[in-house]
């Protein structure tokens, strides 16, 4: 069905990406050789780290899965034209009702519950994002500002929940009380903590991409992102499409959250979810908002943050050093400069 | 009147905690002029909040202190628009890049410099000067104790607010920086570079909201990770409802100033989780921005 000029801007813009990320990772490699007593150590750490072993690995895979969903569900709203900055909030609140959930079932059968606890997460994410989905349909009121103050608010009442009525006084963390075993899900890479939740982001991955290019509801979505106005005269129902598109976004971002309770920590810590809804956002624009680019971008960013995590081991540089890259990677990712230069080298050459 | 005694500190209050709003969103306003929204502003202010401090503590001089977080938020401000503007990158994506950048950047900095990633105490910063007028106009009921007496940013946040309305509307730059925003073609065919104005307008957010950032970290005499919390992007929200105006802005100011002077009041009044009164300005600025938009859309019809 592509021609040949689309395999080009594809590769035009694979270049394009391939300078943002050297160019970034090039900035980590500066930092490195500035901040670090032993820049050898802590290089070899950053980027080699995350593969020495089969726990490392496992959760560097671990991380990536979230990433899957809140990319997918950035995707999904940016498809659209619809922007949803909430996401921190919205993984947040799926975290706590899941959570909710299963202490509220302490009892129930392990799939029921974990099947009730994701749908109670997705339910919660979306009904969240919806809202700011509405505020625009109805009064125009900008999603993008509505959603991000949403979400900070949203963040604060969780964290009155960790620390107030759900809180273990047996943990000296920030922490709620421990989730039943039953709900725990199946680990697939002992000891790391990488679960079955992984495979359900590979599934959730095809079935948006399916959903997106290949159902009707799907199509309609991509045309009002296309241009709004042009579809209204072709006879959508645009309106509805400013607020399904946050819905969809919203639920994956609290299905991610909810895995995150039910697969890796079985209890919810405070702060369990910080960065994942704006890395979800880069995810997404690396991936170009392609559902299935979502998969090999979220492990990018999880081998970013796997290997400043192992980096912080040689002890003399912080977490933090990942967020600069992520940063410009987020700088760099749509500057159309760099991939028309890959363009008209191309064209020259 | 028995209640002014408690309305009197709470409206004093809040025209010191409006101030950071306020200094954001007239920046903001130049930048929202070129027609670009300006998402950086919450990073911006978080670079000039931790640069305006180190300096001061470093330098001991509170005047070499701001001076330094301004510039230092307007190089933030110059790497958010030359990569904006010249690399032709998304405004929205480049805006949270510098958030997430200058939240990153003062941690790693922190870290290196004070191995911490905490709050850190400068106890050596002197405290903001005031601002002192004469006695009979402290004597004025009420509005006396209301507009006097409060450090000296604040009134310089006056000052640009009154400044920037006057080169908005009154000088061929502002115009031209407005007819950017209108109608980029018209300002092309004039002959002038409508980047350079949008450019100017970024710098001018990286020089007030550097400014809006000093005075947090400077008036507590600490660094706090992540102080700017949310002030930027409130800010936008008081450019909207101040419906694009230095005057409107000042006003929307003012009313977030006193919401949070309230809930900073009922913290100490009302027995209520402290979560929650730290999620009151969100709710408050939703609510504000729900209910503009609900009053803008039955005005101008369905």
């Amino acid at each position: 069905m592509k021609g040949k000029k689309s395999l080009g801007d594809f590769l035009a813009s694979l270049t394009g990406l391939a300078l943002t990320l050297l160019i970034s990772f090039a900035l980590v490699i500066a930092l490195i050789l500035i901040l670090s007593k032993t820049p050898g150590k802590t290089l070899f750490y950053f980027f080699i780290g995350p593969f020495t072993n089969n726990y490392y690995l496992g959760n560097m895979l671990n991380v990536a899965v979230p990433l899957v969903f809140t990319g997918l569900g950035i995707a999904v709203a940016f498809k659209s034209s619809v922007f949803n900055l909430g996401g921190e909030g919205q993984v947040y609140a799926g975290g706590l009702a899941t959570t909710l959930v299963c202490l509220a079932l302490p009892v129930a059968n392990g799939f029921v519950g974990v099947l009730l606890a994701i749908i109670a997460a997705m339910v919660l994410g979306g009904a969240i994002a919806g809202f700011s989905g509405y505020c625009k349909m109805k009064w125009n009121a900008d999603e993008m500002i509505s959603s991000f103050l949403v979400s900070s608010a949203v963040v604060l009442i969780v964290n009155y929940f960790i620390t107030g009525p759900l809180q273990d006084p047996h943990n000296n963390m920030l922490a709620s009380l421990p989730l039943a075993h039953q709900y725990s899900l199946l680990k697939l890479f002992p000891p790391s903590k990488l679960n079955l939740s992984a495979l359900f982001a590979i599934v959730m991955a095809v079935l948006v991409f399916f959903f997106m290019n290949r159902s009707h509801i799907g199509y309609e979505m991509r045309m009002c992102g296309l241009n709004r106005e042009f579809s209204r005269y072709g006879g959508i129902n645009v309106s509805k499409y400013l607020v399904l598109p946050m819905i969809l976004s919203g639920a994956l971002h609290g299905i991610g959250g909810g895995l995150m309770v039910l697969g890796t920590y079985g209890v919810l810590y405070e702060g369990f979810s910080a960065g994942m809804g704006w890395n979800g956002i880069a995810v997404a624009l690396i991936a170009k908002n392609n559902p299935l680019g979502v998969l090999p971008a979220a492990l990018l960013f999880a081998y970013l943050d796997a290997g400043a995590k192992a980096a912080m081991l040689s002890g003399d540089v912080t977490f933090e050093i990942a967020s600069i890259a992520q940063s410009f990677i987020f700088y760099l990712v749509t500057a159309q400069a760099l991939y028309s230069l890959v363009h008209r080298r191309r064209r020259a050459a | 009147m028995s209640n002014s005694q408690y309305s009197v500190p709470l409206v004093f209050n809040a025209v010191e905690i409006m101030t950071p709003f306020l200094l954001a969103a007239i920046g903001g306003l130049f930048t929202e002029l070129t027609g670009m929204l300006n998402i950086a502003l919450e990073g911006l202010i978080l670079a000039g909040a931790f640069f305006s401090v180190i300096f001061a503590a470093a330098t001991g001089s509170l005047f070499l202190g701001i001076t330094m977080g301004i510039l230092c938020s307007m190089l933030f401000a110059l790497l958010f628009g030359a990569i904006t503007i010249y690399l032709r990158a998304n405004v929205f994506i480049t805006g949270l890049a510098t958030n997430l950048f200058a939240s990153g950047f003062t941690i790693v900095l922190a870290f290196q410099i004070f191995h911490t990633k905490g709050n850190i105490q400068f106890p050596n910063i002197p405290p903001l000067p005031s601002f002192s007028v004469p006695p009979f106009l402290q004597r004025i009921p009420i509005l006396g104790d209301i507009l006097f007496g409060h450090n000296i940013i604040v009134y310089i946040g006056w000052l640009i607010v009154v400044i920037a309305a006057v080169v908005i509307y009154r000088t061929p730059f502002g115009m031209r920086l407005r007819g950017t925003g209108m109608n980029e073609q018209t300002i092309i065919s004039l002959g002038l570079n409508p980047k350079r104005y949008q450019l100017s307008a970024i710098l001018i957010s990286g020089f007030t909201c550097g400014l809006a950032g000093a005075m947090l970290t400077i008036q507590l005499a600490a660094f706090v990770p992540n102080i700017s919390s949310g002030r930027g992007w409130i800010a936008l929200v008081a450019i909207y409802l101040g419906n694009r105006t230095p005057l409107g802005i000042f006003i929307a100011s003012f009313v977030f100033g006193l919401a949070e002077s309230f809930s900073n009041y009922a913290q100490g009044a009302i027995k209520i989780p402290v979560d929650f009164i730290l999620a009151l300005p969100y709710l408050i600025t939703i609510a504000a921005m729900i209910l503009y938009a609900i009053w803008r859309h039955a005005r101008t019809g369905k």
